[in-house]
């Protein structure tokens, strides 16, 4: 569904990616892990076809994304969405959570999720059944984000996110401003989503536990080149880079007894 | 150490803070309760717990810099011997810096961007040292040294001129120079990377041996808690619910929330999770009365509004939970 072929991208004469590929097939969930500056958001950024790679091409549901113009380029739009790390700067604070919530339904009203059959009609509506399926009370839609907790404001990202029902769901760090109480929450939310919806999740993040939780595979990102990249399961196998156990064993918490 | 009851002057104690509440002066509303713990002599102690359950402020107590909006009602914090609560802005300079170091998240703001580092220390030096510059620069450029910085070249950097974990390294470095007898590192890696990170709390340790100082390790992270120290003392809602050993506290947790919040944690595992256990609510709601987590509590009883003491569970482990008196076996089951 998703093929990236040997994308390279600098920034000030500086490799940013280098020749990376990397393919997401429909319903798979794939990790992108790697430290600041290693390139992991400029390649969520080309992937959601907000930057131009210099080189190599980025292919979504069959066509190439950085020559698609106009409608094309806004159908593919559709079943491309995202969540960032910082709940609050993506929803704009004089708007009702609610309306944000509604805002890619009504810039495409020609689509019909699945979960939206009944209720198409009625912004409010949907917005009452996106907040259910995002656990949260319909109290809060006439909120403003100032008036919500950082868990609460993520979970309205998500909502927001889903609400096309896209093919592709790019989380850059979603849980990393985030408790460690509620970040379990959202975390479970967007696999229990990921699963229900079968969407194809591109899980960016620093945080070698988190994408272990959520993806079924995972590409580690150094200084611009994918050093290493496997299937979760083989996350201690031996054979992985000098790298990634790095980050492994960085990761690990003494046993206490 | 651990015991309410322990007596103050312990000598192997660093600080001790008894009984300390803080309130917002205009609504009386309290922030921290009736806070209670000591920090002895070279040990790394974590206090840990999720936003706004008063870490922060806490630190901000010892450091006696906390903001007039809001009052300590009760309580004292002791240094060896000088209580800091009553100090003046004057004494109270002395300590800080000198005595009491203080690492922040927000490593980007701890220099002013438009002088280079190296006259920042000089100027630190010689507010508490009558020195003169050469010998100033010196004193710099050892310390710099000793948190494995290039020291010349950072000496002469402007703040902007040097990447997240060398300013942090920097900051300790300034931190140090008077070999404080206690660092206050508040969340000193959240805006780190994690090997940058894992680098600086080695440092940190490193440190503490040589200078044979205290840390007090504010982290909302368990992994540090855990891997870092030897104390831990958990908050929620301005209190302290749970503290002990670290390895005490960790195998065997006595509060719902102490163990809500090791069993949500995200980590490296063998075999792989399908769910996370979480808790109800958010992080902020507490209650009025008694135990201020019993609104989120999955076990929850009728007691839990009246004020719940800490009791003790073996010399090195106190928690302020109902259940510890009621039936043992009757513990709660997690959602």
């Amino acid at each position: 569904m998703l093929h990236v072929n040997s994308i390279s991208k600098t920034y000030h004469s500086k490799a940013a990616l280098s020749d990376i590929s990397l393919t997401v097939q429909p319903g798979e969930s794939i990790g992108v892990i790697g430290e600041s500056g290693s390139g992991k958001s400029t390649l969520g950024k080309i992937i959601l076809g907000l930057e131009k790679p210099e080189q190599g091409d980025v292919h979504f549901r069959g066509s190439n994304l950085h020559t698609l113009k106009g409608q094309a380029l806004k159908a593919s739009r559709r079943h491309l969405q995202i969540v960032f790390q910082d709940p609050a700067g993506s929803l704009n604070p004089k708007l009702l959570v609610w309306k944000s919530v509604v805002e890619p339904l009504e810039n495409f009203p020609d689509v019909i999720p699945s979960f939206l059959k009944e209720v198409r009609h009625d912004r409010k509506k949907m917005a009452e059944v996106l907040f259910q399926k995002v656990g949260l009370s319909s109290e809060l839609l006439e909120r403003y984000p100032h008036q919500l907790s950082g868990g609460q404001k993520q979970r309205i990202a998500v909502a927001r996110g889903i609400s096309l029902e896209p093919d592709l769901l790019v989380c850059d760090e979603p849980t990393s401003s985030l408790d460690v109480s509620v970040q379990a929450q959202v975390l479970n939310l967007l696999k229990k989503l990921q699963r229900d919806l079968n969407l194809s999740l591109l899980f960016i993040s620093h945080d070698i536990a988190a994408v272990q939780f959520m993806c079924e595979r995972i590409v580690v990102l150094k200084e611009g080149l994918a050093v290493d990249s496997f299937l979760t399961e083989d996350l201690f196998s031996e054979s992985r880079h000098p790298y990634t156990r790095l980050l492994v064993e960085m990761s690990m918490e003494q046993e206490y007894k | 150490m651990i015991e309410n009851n322990t007596p103050a002057t312990c000598e192997n104690n660093l600080l001790v803070v008894e009984n300390l509440s803080v309130i917002i002066r205009n609504s009386r509303e309290k922030l921290i309760r009736n806070l209670h713990f000591s920090i002895s002599q070279g040990e790394i102690f974590g206090l840990v717990g999720e936003s706004g359950s008063g870490k922060s402020l806490t630190a901000t107590v010892i450091l006696g810099m906390i903001s007039k909006s809001l009052e300590v009602t009760s309580g004292s914090v002791k240094l060896g011997q000088s209580e800091i609560t009553s100090l003046s802005e004057r004494e109270l300079r002395n300590i800080r810096g000198k005595e009491i170091a203080y690492l922040s998240q927000n490593y980007q703001s701890f220099f002013t961007p438009f002088i280079k580092v190296g006259q920042q220390f000089i100027e630190i030096i010689r507010c508490h040292t009558d020195i003169s510059r050469k010998e100033a620069k010196k004193v710099a450029i050892h310390w710099l040294n000793k948190v494995h910085l290039p020291a010349e070249r950072v000496f002469n950097s402007f703040p902007d001129e040097l990447s997240g974990g060398q300013l942090q390294r920097a900051s300790i470095a300034s931190a140090i120079m008077f070999q404080p007898r206690l660092i206050i590192a508040d969340e000193p890696t959240t805006a780190l990377d994690v090997l940058t990170g894992e680098r600086i709390l080695d440092l940190l340790s490193e440190l503490k041996e040589e200078l044979n100082c205290s840390i007090l390790l504010i982290s909302h992270d368990l992994k540090h808690i855990i891997n870092r120290t030897q104390t831990v003392g958990v908050m929620y809602g301005g209190q302290i619910v749970e503290i002990g050993k670290t390895s005490a506290v960790l195998s065997n947790p006595i509060h719902p929330y102490t163990n809500l919040l090791l069993q949500s944690r995200l980590r490296l595992n063998k075999h792989i999770q399908h769910e996370l256990p979480t808790m109800l609510g958010e992080p902020g709601s507490m209650a009025e009365e008694g135990c201020p987590f019993s609104k989120r509590c999955p076990s929850v009883m009728k007691s839990c509004s009246n004020i719940v003491p800490m009791s003790s569970l073996g010399s090195h482990h106190s928690a302020a939970c109902h259940l510890m008196n009621a039936e043992r076996e009757e513990r709660y089951v997690t959602r």
